[in-house]
């Protein structure tokens, strides 16, 4: 007993370790790439294409470590946050394309926007359980992204219709350079705000609500408030990253603002990584995001899959991955998060008894 | 007044095809308590199963159907023995993980034979129809509204005349008190499972008469099934054909919206179903369950 | 404004109806501040119900509930609770994902108002609510590790860390054997002794005799008797509640006072 928990304790503290080193290098390694680095005779580390990959990796942490305050910490099964996303995208690229306001100034009411439409829609939604709200959420998710594409005004699409929207590129030296550090400090307030949730008295109620939401209710959790709240906060962060990602992207549509994907995404992020917990929804979006880009052969270290043409290998790799997604779900239900919550050992006898646990 | 019949003619043939997609959707939500993001991927499974014996043999697309149904009970017993059956009892959110991870697979393999060209099944008769007060009405719109209509007949026949019927009604109810009277529950929810990508491929082989398919065109029919479901209400098949032909006739309406696209139906029509879930979450015909 | 003459609960015609069957019909009865009252009944005479009425998880069809005089009728849950009405549920409803301690410091952190706390203190009032109700030195165990009646335990402790003036018990007692019900009865009374009023929901009559001073019998709906539970459950109209016509005639004249339990 005492030595499975010392073990596990080692395991831990290893892959916090190695976590860190590869965090800390990630963050710091884009610096080399700067003027004063280069000339400073410091190798170069990562370049361009490597930024737009960290960015959609580190974009991946926001919205995992958002979904897991309403889905891991409340336990509202939301799937349809994606809506957030692309509400978020498109306050900051109306306010930008059409509005002419500068980024930073617009860039706040992605967030705001966000919460306040998460707070309307949550009012009726969250009165709903399981299966239903999340059915209900994607139905909010795609009638949003549908909504946005096909409204018009005296026969002109308000939002850029089905063309898109384009923004005028923001003039920032080492564009690439600060839209990834931008998107990290939107990981890192998501982190901290989760952080702080999990020690505060909100949090508590939000667990309580998860575990059992009429016993909530008669300790005095206000349950509405609270599931509507953690709902709009999760919105707020999920918005912030669509604000970042519609001024980086520079153009905007209904299929990379609102796709159907990313609900999936976000979710299996979590869950992989730990649902409930400070870092596990973004280590699982790390991971999980890189596996994406390196069967997807968009990453610089990448290998030939045999018998299989170049033109197939986006499709294998989409194979591999449902196959994955099947796989993971099926042998290590709970496994993966228990073994990064401390509570148990990765081993082939716990993987047979969480099959046993879930099988008819 | 002549218009608002033609729409809801339109409506009510376009609802046939939305009756088809629904049921196996909501055969399986409601007996398994699954929610199958796979099963817009089992339709078009469907679809080009008809389409494959179309252009090769020639054969009458709606003399596929059986086949397209046999073919999709088999994938689907095998899905639900092999795969599903062994996280049944773990959250609702990884039987949605893993029906999308089945979709993902389904889908790439689909593509993986037959490319992402859109393909459509054109009989000699596709494109004609007989002329009713003023509005011409396809045969094939009627045909599959009929199909359809056949379908959820036969499934509800099936459900409460037969033995199985009577199973799968036992472990809807109560899977622990099903096995104890001696019900198999893997076969049984294999079986229910096999019904609905039944159903689902039947709809599928419907839907490439009407409409060029693709691969990756699935997607939107679970959506619709959803919405079907919700709206007509878990849990009989009857409450399905019901969502069905209203969902038809929500569309058909959105879509005389002017300056709505038909894209703008389909909001319509999701906004329709959260309205429907908040106020109403049995459904228009559902009894809680 | 509290007097003496006013009752700390008063329940007034309360009725309650599920597809229109009355659950709870036109039950009146008064809770005074201090008192132990039980509330018995047979299986499905509405008590749970009228529990649930009482803690606004049912919205009451009809009657009104009053709290020092006030109307509470038709608030939500967690209102009633910050008033200072604890209840726990006669099946279980832990926070499975929590230990012990932060089970009890839950209810510390929300409950009544009058005594809003930090983390910290929530933490201190826990550790007292556990040692009171005997669980301390299960404190940091998670709840799947318990035992039914130390969940019992837990569901009371929770309910005690509100800090309520008025406690629902809802059937404490049930599934116990003989010794963990004297057990749960020194824990009731250890609660009571800090000044919290009790009122408490059996199926099981012995648990009254032993405990109230003063007993409510529901029948159908109904309140049927109400007094001293020795006198209450001599009458015959409880008897046949219970046991049914035969039983009563039979017991008519023999002076059975144990022969309900």
């Amino acid at each position: 007993m005492i030595a499975t928990a010392d073990s596990q304790r080692r395991w831990r503290r290893i892959f916090l370790i190695v976590g860190g080193i590869v965090a800390a290098y990630a963050l710091l390694a884009p610096l080399t790439s700067l003027d004063a680095a280069q000339a400073a005779g410091i190798p170069l580390l990562t370049d361009k294409f490597w930024f737009r990959i960290a960015t959609y990796v580190v974009m991946f942490v926001v919205l995992a470590t958002a979904w897991n305050i309403i889905g891991g910490i409340t336990g509202y099964a939301a799937f349809g946050n994606v809506a957030f996303f692309g509400i978020g995208a498109y306050t900051t690229g109306m306010l930008i394309a059409k509005a002419k306001w500068p980024f930073l100034v617009a860039l706040p009411l992605a967030p705001v926007l966000a919460a306040l439409f998460a707070a309307l829609v949550g009012l009726p939604l969250l009165r709903l359980r399981g299966h239903y709200f999340a059915v209900a959420s994607l139905g909010v998710g795609v009638a949003v992204g549908e909504l946005v594409q096909n409204i018009d005004y005296n026969g002109q699409p308000v939002f850029g219709g089905a063309s898109g929207l384009f923004l005028p590129i923001y003039a920032v030296g080492h564009r690439g350079l600060f839209f990834f550090y931008l998107m990290c400090g939107a990981a890192a307030i998501a982190i901290a705000v989760t952080w702080w949730v999990l020690r505060s008295r909100f949090g508590y109620g939000l667990i309580a609500i998860r575990e059992n939401e009429d016993a909530a209710a008669v300790i005095g959790v206000n349950t509405t408030a609270y599931k509507v709240a953690a709902f709009a906060l999760a919105a707020a962060l999920t918005g912030l990253a669509g604000g970042i990602f519609s001024q980086w992207n520079v153009f905007i549509n209904q299929d990379n603002t609102f796709p159907i994907e990313y609900n999936v995404q976000m979710i299996l992020m979590a869950l992989l990584g730990g649902t409930g917990t400070v870092f596990g929804p973004a280590a699982g979006a790390v991971l999980l995001q890189l596996l994406i880009q390196f069967l997807g052969g968009s990453l610089p270290i990448s290998f030939d899959l045999p018998f299989v043409s170049s033109e197939a290998r986006p499709i294998v790799a989409q194979v591999i991955l449902g196959l994955l997604l099947v796989v993971v779900v099926i042998f290590v239900p709970r496994g993966v998060i228990d073994f990064f919550g401390g509570r148990t050992r990765l081993s082939l006898s716990y993987l047979r008894r969480s099959l046993r646990d879930t099988s008819l | 007044m002549a218009a608002f019949v033609q729409l809801v003619i339109l409506g009510l043939l376009a609802g046939g095809v939305y009756v088809a997609v629904g049921v196996g959707f909501g055969l399986v939500w409601g007996v398994l308590n699954i929610v199958n993001l796979a099963h817009g991927a089992l339709v078009i499974v469907g679809g080009y199963v008809t389409w494959q014996l179309f252009t090769a043999f020639g054969l009458d697309p709606f003399l596929t159907l059986p086949v397209d149904a046999v073919a999709l009970f088999v994938l689907g017993y095998a899905l639900q023995r092999g795969v599903i059956n062994r996280i049944i009892r773990a959250p609702l959110l990884f039987t949605f993980l893993l029906t999308f991870g089945l979709n993902l697979v389904i889908v790439n393999v689909l593509l993986l034979i037959f490319g992402s060209d859109f393909r459509s099944v054109t009989p000699t008769y596709s494109g004609q129809g007989f002329e009713l007060g003023g509005i011409v009405i396809p045969y094939v719109r009627l045909a599959s509204l009929g199909a359809a209509i056949l379908l959820s007949t036969g499934l509800a026949f099936l459900l409460s005349r037969t033995r199985v019927g009577l199973s799968i009604h036992a472990i809807a109810a109560d899977r622990d008190a099903a096995q104890l009277v001696g019900i198999d529950l893997r076969h049984t929810y294999a079986v229910t499972y096999g019904l609905g990508a039944a159903c689902a491929g039947v709809a599928g082989g419907l839907i490439a008469m009407i409409q060029a398919i693709t691969p990756t065109a699935g997607e939107p029919y679970t959506l619709q099934a959803f919405v079907v479901v919700i709206l007509g209400g878990l849990g009989r098949v009857s409450a399905t054909v019901v969502g069905g032909l209203a969902f038809g006739l929500v569309e058909a309406f959105g879509q005389s919206i002017p300056g709505s696209g038909s894209v703008f139906a389909n909001a319509i029509a999701f906004g329709l179903m959260v309205l429907v879930l908040v106020t109403r979450p049995q459904g228009l015909m559902g009894r809680l369950r | 404004m509290n007097t003496a003459a006013e009752p700390q609960l008063e329940l007034r015609g309360v009725t309650k109806r599920f597809g229109g069957v009355g659950a709870v019909d036109g039950v009146t009865f008064q809770v005074e501040k201090g008192e132990i009252l039980g509330v018995i009944g047979p299986n499905g005479a509405g008590k749970t119900t009228l529990l649930n009425c009482i803690s606004g998880v049912h919205r009451v069809d009809g009657g009104d509930i009053r709290w020092e005089g006030r109307s509470i009728a038709g608030l939500p849950p967690h209102r009633i609770a910050r008033l200072g009405i604890g209840r726990t549920f006669q099946i279980v409803r832990p926070f499975g994902s929590m230990t012990v301690r932060e089970n009890a410091a839950v209810g510390a952190l929300f409950g009544s108002s009058a005594a809003r706390r930090g983390l910290k203190e929530a933490f201190e009032v826990a550790d007292q609510v556990l040692e009171l109700v005997g669980l301390k030195a299960k404190a940091d165990h998670p709840v799947s590790a318990l035992t039914i009646p130390d969940r019992k335990r837990l569901e009371v402790a929770r309910a005690v860390a509100t800090r309520p003036q008025l406690l629902l018990l809802d059937e404490v007692m049930a599934g116990l054997n003989n010794v963990e019900i004297d057990e749960a009865l020194e824990m009731v009374r250890a609660v009571h002794a800090t000044g919290v009023t009790v009122l408490l929901i059996e199926h099981v009559m012995r648990v009254i005799v032993g405990i109230c001073r003063r007993a409510i019998v529901l029948d159908f709906g109904h309140v049927l008797a109400e007094g001293e539970p020795e006198v209450v459950l001599r009458d015959e109209r409880v008897i046949k509640a219970y046991l049914g016509e035969r039983y009563a005639k039979r017991l008519r004249g023999e002076r059975g006072q144990d022969s309900a339990s």
